[in-house]
């Protein structure tokens, strides 16, 4: 059988090597490749299937000879200059998977893995004894050696760490170390690349690639009968430890091993919805564009594989999603959807409502803080855009910024006769004490005698009924969902089923994003994600500077501010000269396309299940057009890493 | 495809690189100017707005915010416009409303009417329009009067939504709207009635529409939003005096690919941003300014800058605005030279600003 790649540039030049080592060869009867006068030249085909044959009577020649002249090697500590017999290596080369060989070829120890693990082989399949050449006593010899003897002898002493591997890829310690391996997704060509490279330095991929042989080995039932019901046993097993992410993973890894592109296509240009059929991706991408199949009640798991199968073939279901995610529509059609969040990083398996923001500042970065903490988001109550609020004030509370929160809600102290305020934002996020819930509760102790248990909810106008016994004791915020935000929210306190009017809100949320005058720099948002939070902020304000960015960086995010007119145009319409809507937005992908560079881009009305595919024009006019309105003119523009 | 192909041979290139707006104001500082450039009205600091004339500045508007302000006029030059933008650099929302103040072209005393955003004047600078997106409601204003109605929005496929809105007459107020579904439409309002009725509805989603009018015509375009795959078109319709019959749409020009728009309606044809692109599904756009005839149809091609993404009209002059400088579509570039020049015969050319 011939090789399957055998049209490739990597089997010519192995093929290359091939030829000279049996050309070269001391073992050599006659030329393989001499032809007498009258042959007839019929094809390449043929001459390959003359190689193997050649290849494999020369290797069961050299076999049966050392056998029969008890050759079979011993003493490590007494040869030198030890190597692998170049017929038996021939073989390797001649009958091995060319994936397994570009592995091999990565260097000495990731060879001797691609042995041990049965991923190369030679004429007579599996490999069971190796034979190896060596000098003894000044003269050069041949052996056999089993493969049991080559780890011990050689192995063991060229590669300490593959022995380590060996015993890490054990069945009872393979859950673990499949959970400790980093199966990391690409979302970027460059980033695919690197990781692919990865992959062929890191000494697990032998043993990985030996488990998915495996697998395949028994779904495919070829050999003994016998032995074909333990390797199932086996196989099963190791399947258990695996996650059908990890399972496709690997065959996607294991098959494209000598093929970067191929590997890359499998996870770049495969439909994203594929990804959330097969659960390697969330369902919260989904949700909302199915609801409109369920009338905009949550969608069961047969809905969505339904709805899935639709968003394969109707580009407009994307459009306009239904549920309580409130963004900017429509969303990009299916498709392209589709290409965007094939080429994102960042962190997207929450919602937080941008349409309920009046405070752009906030969603967008508390995202960026999300994307990089990764940690839980807190339990979040009241309207959605809570979690932005809360997550944004408890990072600012973390770096000592909550001075500048001017948000708050005040109430009139009736014994010092003065007005007491806290700071505050609507919703509750955690046990942040900050939460609306629990300042209004705070307030109502001191004021109202409340109970020191007393808490207080905030329920939806929508879902409050009056006439509810559960409403009659007790604290309520009545908020009225389309008309609730980040910095307003109109609402009604009522305790024991009466209307509290004590307290009264005062000022917005005020931030400073980029700084905005030199004097209070450190109190700007990017200063402290810079110099608190420890990110390292790069300007970016060319397309050379992007693109080194984000090869240097894999999982990079850029965040700027650039005027909402010049990013989308065709949402929002410039009504006059130096308009500008100054909007922050985060990039965490680039896709190049007809020669052009354009960017994955969320800005921060867009819903974060539903990036678009912006132009590098549409962002540097954006981006340029505000710093011309910027109080100090500064470039807007930077990679976070 | 054939009818496609006959469209392109209609459309015929005069593209060229539009020259710079040049001044003598720093681009960045300046929110209006006359034709002319003797009157100018600019961004003195946050919170003030400086007029400038005949080597004397003023300042005209001050509000105790950071705000910025956003200066419109109309082709009746009778009142002017001026939106103050509260907290531009602190307070990033896009459902801001802004304080909407109006002028009397050539004074300098100003007049609140109301807060919202997207104020327009219309028919003969005596009635104003805006929407305010918190209540999602269009309020029309007579200035003389004070007369004030309002019209409520249906439900929202999109929060950051903004109607357009023009009136016809004292009675009518066509504006545009889109229902849950994403599908957009015109619909004529009635003031005295308070009775809707629809003109127009798109036949696909994920489309926006929008309306201009000159003395004779209303027009009204239809594009796609980013990332959707529709074509584009622009119909009009004539209107006559006192009248309030808007049926029968005649259309002007379409495309299957997906233009920008942003009409500007002028007296022998409407400028818009068209899509030079020749894939539909192209990632990149190339789009240009354009031109069509309304008499002949015929479309040109007016400029070759790659990337023009917005269009504006200021006291008569046409430009694009594009990385913080303007470039000049129609009307003179250069006024930022100093010439002694007589005063000009007709009066009504010199505002009498009372300094």
């Amino acid at each position: 059988m011939l090789p399957r790649s055998w049209p490739s540039q990597f089997f010519k030049s192995l093929l290359g090597t091939v030829l000279t080592g049996l050309c070269l060869s001391v073992y050599s009867q006659d030329t393989p490749l001499a032809t007498g006068a009258g042959t007839v030249y019929p094809g390449i085909i043929e001459t390959f299937e003359k190689i193997i044959q050649i290849d494999s009577a020369k290797l069961q020649n050299a076999r049966t000879l050392l056998t029969k002249n008890g050759k079979v090697f011993s003493a490590a500590d007494t040869v030198t200059a030890l190597d692998l017999d170049p017929v038996f290596l021939n073989s390797l080369i001649l009958h091995s998977d060319p994936g397994y060989l570009k592995l091999a070829s990565m260097d000495k120890c990731r060879f001797y893995e691609a042995l041990l693990t049965d991923l190369l082989k030679s004429s007579e399949g599996k490999v069971k004894n190796v034979i190896v050449t060596y000098l003894a006593s000044g003269k050069r010899e041949t052996a056999v050696m089993s493969k049991k003897d080559f780890l011990d002898k050689v192995v063991s002493r060229e590669c300490p760490q593959t022995q380590k591997m060996i015993s890490l890829f054990q069945i009872k310690t393979l859950g673990a170390v499949l959970k400790d391996t980093n199966f990391e997704l690409p979302t970027g060509a460059q980033q695919c690349s690197n990781i692919h490279l990865e992959w062929l330095n890191n000494p697990k991929t032998p043993f990985l690639c030996q488990i998915y042989e495996y697998g395949k080995d028994a779904r495919s039932r070829v050999g003994d009968p016998k032995e074909q019901a333990q390797k199932s046993a086996v196989a099963k097993i190791l399947e258990s430890k695996q996650t059908p992410v990890q399972r496709d993973y690997l065959e996607t890894l294991c098959t494209h091993l000598d093929d970067e592109r191929s590997f890359c296509e499998e996870f770049l240009n495969v439909s994203f919805w594929s990804k959330v059929s097969s659960g390697v991706k969330e369902k919260v991408y989904v949700e909302d564009i199915c609801r409109q199949l369920t009338g905009g009640t949550v969608p069961s798991a047969a809905t969505l594989e339904t709805c899935l199968a639709r968003i394969r073939k109707e580009n407009d279901l994307c459009l306009f999603p239904r549920g309580t995610n409130s963004a900017l529509s429509p969303q990009p059609e299916c498709d392209r959807l589709s290409l965007a969040l094939n080429h994102s990083s960042l962190r997207s398996n929450y919602q937080d409502c941008p349409g309920d923001s009046d405070q752009l500042a906030a969603t967008n970065l508390t995202r960026i803080i999300a994307n990089f903490t990764m940690a839980d988001l807190k339990p979040t109550k009241g309207p959605c855009s809570a979690i932005s609020a809360g997550e944004f004030f408890n990072f600012n509370k973390t770096y000592d910024n909550e001075e500048n929160w001017t948000l708050e809600a005040c109430y009139t102290d009736k014994i010092s006769q003065r007005e007491i305020c806290t700071k505050t934002f609507f919703g509750e996020y955690g046990i942040l004490p900050e939460s609306y819930t629990l300042v209004v509760a705070e307030i109502l102790k001191k004021t109202r005698g409340a109970d020191p248990t007393t808490t207080c909810e905030m329920v939806d106008s929508t879902e409050y009924n009056p006439l509810l016994l559960r409403y009659k004791s007790g604290c309520f915020i009545i908020y009225q969902k389309d008309q609730c935000y980040l910095s307003e929210c109109k609402h009604k306190i009522l305790y024991n089923d009466r209307t509290v009017d004590l307290i009264k809100i005062k000022n917005r949320m005020s931030i400073h994003y980029f700084p905005l005058n030199v004097r209070d720099e450190r109190f700007s948002q990017h200063y402290m994600l810079t110099h608190d939070f420890k990110k390292k902020g790069t300007l970016l304000n060319n397309l050379t500077s992007i693109n080194r960015y984000f090869k240097k960086n894999k999982t990079g995010l850029i965040h700027g501010i650039g005027c909402a007119e010049d990013l989308l145009p065709t949402f929002f319409k410039s009504q006059g000269i130096n308009h500008c809507q100054p909007l922050p937005f985060i990039i965490d992908g680039v896709i190049y396309s007809e020669g052009k560079t354009a960017f994955v881009t969320r800005t921060a009305v867009d819903s974060l299940q539903a990036p678009r595919i912006l132009m590098w024009t549409h962002i540097f006019s954006g981006v340029k057009t505000y710093q011309r309105l910027h109080p100090l003119k500064i470039w807007t523009m930077y990679g976070l890493d | 495809m054939a009818w496609i192909s006959l469209f392109l041979l209609m459309v015929s290139v005069r593209a060229a690189d539009l020259p710079m707006f040049l001044t003598k104001h720093s681009n960045d500082t300046l929110r209006f100017i006359t034709m002319d450039g003797r009157y100018a009205y600019v961004q003195k600091k946050p919170g003030v707005l400086g007029l400038v004339s005949s080597f004397r500045s003023v300042d005209f508007l001050t509000d105790s915010g950071q705000s910025d302000f956003l200066v419109k006029g109309s082709r009746f030059e009778e009142r002017l416009l001026i939106e103050s933008i509260p907290n531009v650099h602190t307070e990033y929302n896009l459902l801001k409303n802004h304080k909407i103040h109006v002028v009397d072209w050539g004074n300098t005393v100003t007049k609140e009417v109301g807060t919202g955003k997207a104020s327009r004047l219309h028919l003969e600078d005596e009635w104003v329009t805006y929407f305010n997106p918190l209540e999602r409601s269009i309020f029309i204003q007579n200035l003389e009067t004070q007369k004030k109605y309002a019209i409520k929005l249906g439900a929202k496929s999109n929060p950051f939504f903004v109607p357009e809105v023009e009136m016809i007459n004292q009675n009518t107020v066509v504006y545009t709207d889109t229902n849950e579904a994403g599908f957009s439409a015109i619909i004529s309002y009635n003031l005295l009635e308070g009775k809707s009725s629809v003109l127009y509805k798109s036949p696909g989603s994920g489309t926006k529409i929008e309306l201009c009018q000159h003395k004779t015509y209303l027009a009204m375009g239809e594009f796609p939003h980013d990332g959707v795959s529709r074509g584009s078109k622009i119909m009009h319709v004539t209107l006559s005096k006192g009248s309030s019959n808007l049926a029968g749409f005649e259309a002007l020009y379409s495309s299957n690919l997906g233009d920008l728009g942003n009409l500007i309606c002028r007296e022998t044809g409407i400028y818009f941003i068209k899509n030079l692109t020749n894939a539909k599904t192209a990632v990149s756009k190339k789009m240009e300014v354009s031109w069509i005839d309304l008499r002949t149809r015929k479309v040109e091609v007016r400029s070759a800058m790659d990337s023009v993404s917005q269009l504006v009209e200021m006291n008569g002059r046409v430009l694009v605005p594009l990385r913080g400088d303007f470039y000049v579509v129609e009307g003179k570039f250069n006024i930022g030279t100093d010439i002694l020049k007589s005063l000009p015969v007709d009066s009504k050319e010199e505002l009498p600003l009372d300094l």
